[in-house]
């Protein structure tokens, strides 16, 4: 059976300290606990989590929703936001956790990409570098989120096929963003219309697609 | 919470909680105050079209069906919208509140370790083998016989659209609420019937459950005479799927074949033009590798181990119009009246396992050595099996391809007792009492009649009076009744 990878790229930056990487905890928490409570996501989804500040880190390899233990996610007193070296980190993890399709066994299905941010990428000479090779590697969307007042949804279009903006970073803005997610990923097993195939849920009132 | 107060199209009151409590594809639901009922409005606006579709299913259809004689019986199997409400521009429909065993009462296994419990029971929990071997709690499960309950009043929810000239147009496991621990069913997402020649579809249906020709003609426009949109055709298709999965807990046309490389393109063929039943005869492209699934989906998930004709003779055969004559050729699909009949008579030919294994009940294999498919276990004892022929002309009894096993708590029905009479919401509170009953008794089996007051030993030409009784033994012959369509039953005994 194809699975269904999600990667969450989350930002661990020190101005996530304090109440918006509580409501990103909560978030993710009520996520998996939803996806976990649908039967087609439970038996395809597997969910990959990197975090990254001054460093990039695989807080939680690809595990399927069952086996998965969702971790606490902690954030430095301070520290730059390396997303460029999150998505290095992101693609060689790709290449080694993806199965492709060969003519004799179904790979996976297209992957997809969450990224969530409160600032700029403090290496952009690395993320320029690192936005069209991540684009190629064909995921089925790639979705940004910036949140608070530091944030600027151009910060992830190079990146992202959808860019929505936060503007507060308490836990009502970040639940609906990952409810929102989560209806997106299950939203294999709904009823398509007939004339343009929806790729996306529409987002909740909290939430402004830019892009 | 506030509660909102509106006006229905004609002129009833009706109240809803202003909280949403789910959101489907198009629609955000709302409960009544008192839960009774819901209403549901449509997040998009709907064109004239489709204003006039939905006045037309709470209206003239529903009455169609639910004012006429036998009325009562659909309320079970359907979630039909009583009426229209509008507010601040936004369409919605008032519907009932589905019935209770619809919602988990025990959930998943580990003391719910999913927290599902007090959740609908959407099919697709029940359809894979994987979620039940994992996650369901085993008094969610049911047995393999009230599947194919389940299975048979969906058949008939969707026998009884048809003949009102109505398609459901997307009919898929969340469409369609089971209940494995009953054994029943209720089709619901009634607001996008589907009228041919007057309301078209504005869907195309559920992934898994649209049908090969609308998926290989997606890409043109709705306008083109060249697509292929959803009718009572692509009902028939999503129906046998439906049913294919509900009996053995997968897909009948996901399977091993590898038809390109990307996976999106890969499934539009797959489930489109080069769609192929997993189990086709003589085409083994498509088989499903064993060493490709994962250990919790056996055996289910192996066709080879459960193969789709352990469903026996009647169904084998629908699952073959379904998935190799009529898969491309949709003239060639088995009705949903097909599948009704077949469903009523394979459950008369269905046996417990002696071991009470999960799958609990097997369809008769025609051997003299049945054993259970699932855990393997052979019938022990004697099992006699009755041969049921109907009169055409007087005294010429033909064989009527219907067969009851013999089992403890197994009865005799009028649909037994005559040709005439057919098992569906036509009958009347008589012809659903039970007219005899089988009992072993020290080693044999013996019929009781009850109700069938013409009942006759042909051998001997003895009257077998109400109350009375008689022993089933290998060759013995019963006439049920003398009336034209009467049944005539020929005992075999097949010893375990």
């Amino acid at each position: 059976m194809r699975r269904l990878p999600v990667y969450l790229l989350l930002d661990t930056s020190g101005s996530m300290r304090g109440e918006p990487i509580e409501a990103v905890n909560t978030g993710i928490r009520v996520m998996v606990s939803a996806l976990r409570q649908d039967p087609h996501a439970l038996e395809t989804v597997h969910v990959s989590i990197i975090t990254f500040d001054s460093d990039a880190k695989v807080v939680v390899p690809l595990t399927a929703l069952d086996e998965l233990q969702v971790p606490v996610i902690t954030t430095p007193q301070s520290g730059p936001t390396h997303l460029g070296l999150a998505l290095e980190t992101l693609g060689a993890r790709i290449r080694r956790e993806i199965k492709r399709s060969t003519a004799e066994e179904k790979g996976d299905w297209a992957p997809y990409l969450f990224v969530m941010s409160d600032g700029k990428p403090s290496d952009i000479q690395l993320f320029e570098e690192q936005c069209p090779l991540i684009r190629s590697i064909g995921f089925a969307s790639v979705i940004g989120c910036v949140a608070g007042p530091k944030a600027r949804k151009e910060d992830l279009q190079p990146l992202c096929d959808h860019v929505v903006s936060l503007d507060t970073m308490d836990s009502a803005g970040f639940t609906s963003f990952f409810k929102w997610v989560t209806a997106t990923i299950s939203g294999g097993n709904k009823s398509m219309g007939t004339t343009t195939t929806v790729a996306l849920p529409p987002p909740p009132p909290e939430i402004q697609v830019v892009f | 919470m506030t509660v909102i107060k509106l006006k229905t199209q004609d002129g009833q009151l009706v109240e809803y909680t202003d909280e949403i409590i789910g959101q489907g594809g198009m629609k955000d639901v709302y409960f009544s105050p008192d839960r009774s009922y819901v209403v549901a409005f449509f997040r998009d606006q709907l064109d004239y079209q489709g204003k006039e579709r939905l006045k037309s299913i709470v209206g003239m259809y529903r009455e169609g069906i639910f004012e006429k004689e036998g009325g009562e019986y659909w309320k079970d199997l359907f979630c039909w919208p009583t009426a229209v409400v509008e507010k601040d521009g936004r369409l919605g429909v008032v519907a009932p509140v589905y019935a209770k065993h619809f919602f988990f009462s025990h959930g998943s296994v580990n003391n719910d370790m999913l927290g599902i419990k007090g959740k609908e029971k959407e099919g697709k929990w029940f359809a894979s083998a994987s979620n039940r071997s994992k996650f369901l709690a085993p008094q969610e499960k049911g047995s393999w016989l009230t599947h194919l309950r389940i299975c048979l009043m969906i058949s008939r929810a969707v026998r009884r659209l048809h003949a009102a000239g109505l398609a459901h147009s997307d009919l898929s496991y969340k469409n369609v609420l089971i209940d494995p621990s009953t054994g029943n069913a209720c089709v619901i997402d009634i607001d996008g019937l589907v009228v041919p020649g007057k309301f078209p579809p504005d869907v195309v249906g559920t992934p898994d459950f649209i049908a090969p020709e609308v998926i290989a003609t997606q890409h043109l426009e709705k306008s083109d005479p060249n697509r292929k949109l959803p009718s009572t055709l692509t009902d028939r298709h999503a129906l046998a799927v439906l049913i294919y999965m509900y009996l053995f807990y997968r897909h009948p046309l996901r399977g091993g074949k590898v038809h390109d490389m990307d996976a999106t393109k890969d499934e539009e063929l797959a489930m489109g033009t080069k769609a192929l039943f997993v189990e086709h005869p003589t085409d083994a492209a498509n088989r499903v590798k064993a060493d490709q699934i994962s250990k919790a989906q056996l055996p289910w998930g192996d066709p080879s181990k459960m193969p789709y004709t352990i469903a026996g003779p009647l169904l084998a055969e629908l699952f073959r119009k379904a998935f190799v004559d009529g898969l491309h050729e949709p003239q060639r699909r088995p009705t949903a009246d097909e599948w009704e009949n077949a469903l009523v008579r394979t459950i008369d030919m269905i046996q417990p396992c002696s071991a009470n294994c999960e799958m609990g009940w097997y369809v008769f294999d025609n051997s003299t050595k049945p054993k259970c498919p699932y855990c393997g276990a052979a019938y022990k004892g004697k099992l006699p099996v009755l041969n049921l022929y109907s009169s055409r002309h007087s005294g010429s009894y033909q064989p009527d391809n219907h067969r009851v096993m013999v089992w403890d708590g197994q009865s005799l029905f009028p649909w037994h007792v005559s040709r005439k009479v057919f098992p569906n919401e036509k009958l009347t509170p008589d012809q659903k009492k039970r007219v005899g009953y089988f009992q072993l008794h020290q080693g044999d089996w013996f019929l009781v009649n009850e109700g069938m007051p013409q009942m006759q030993d042909v051998a001997s030409k003895k009257d077998i009076p109400i109350g009375g009784h008689v022993k089933l033994t290998d060759g013995s012959q019963f006439l049920l009744s003398h009336e034209d369509g009467g049944r005539l039953v020929q005992v075999q005994l097949v010893n375990g």
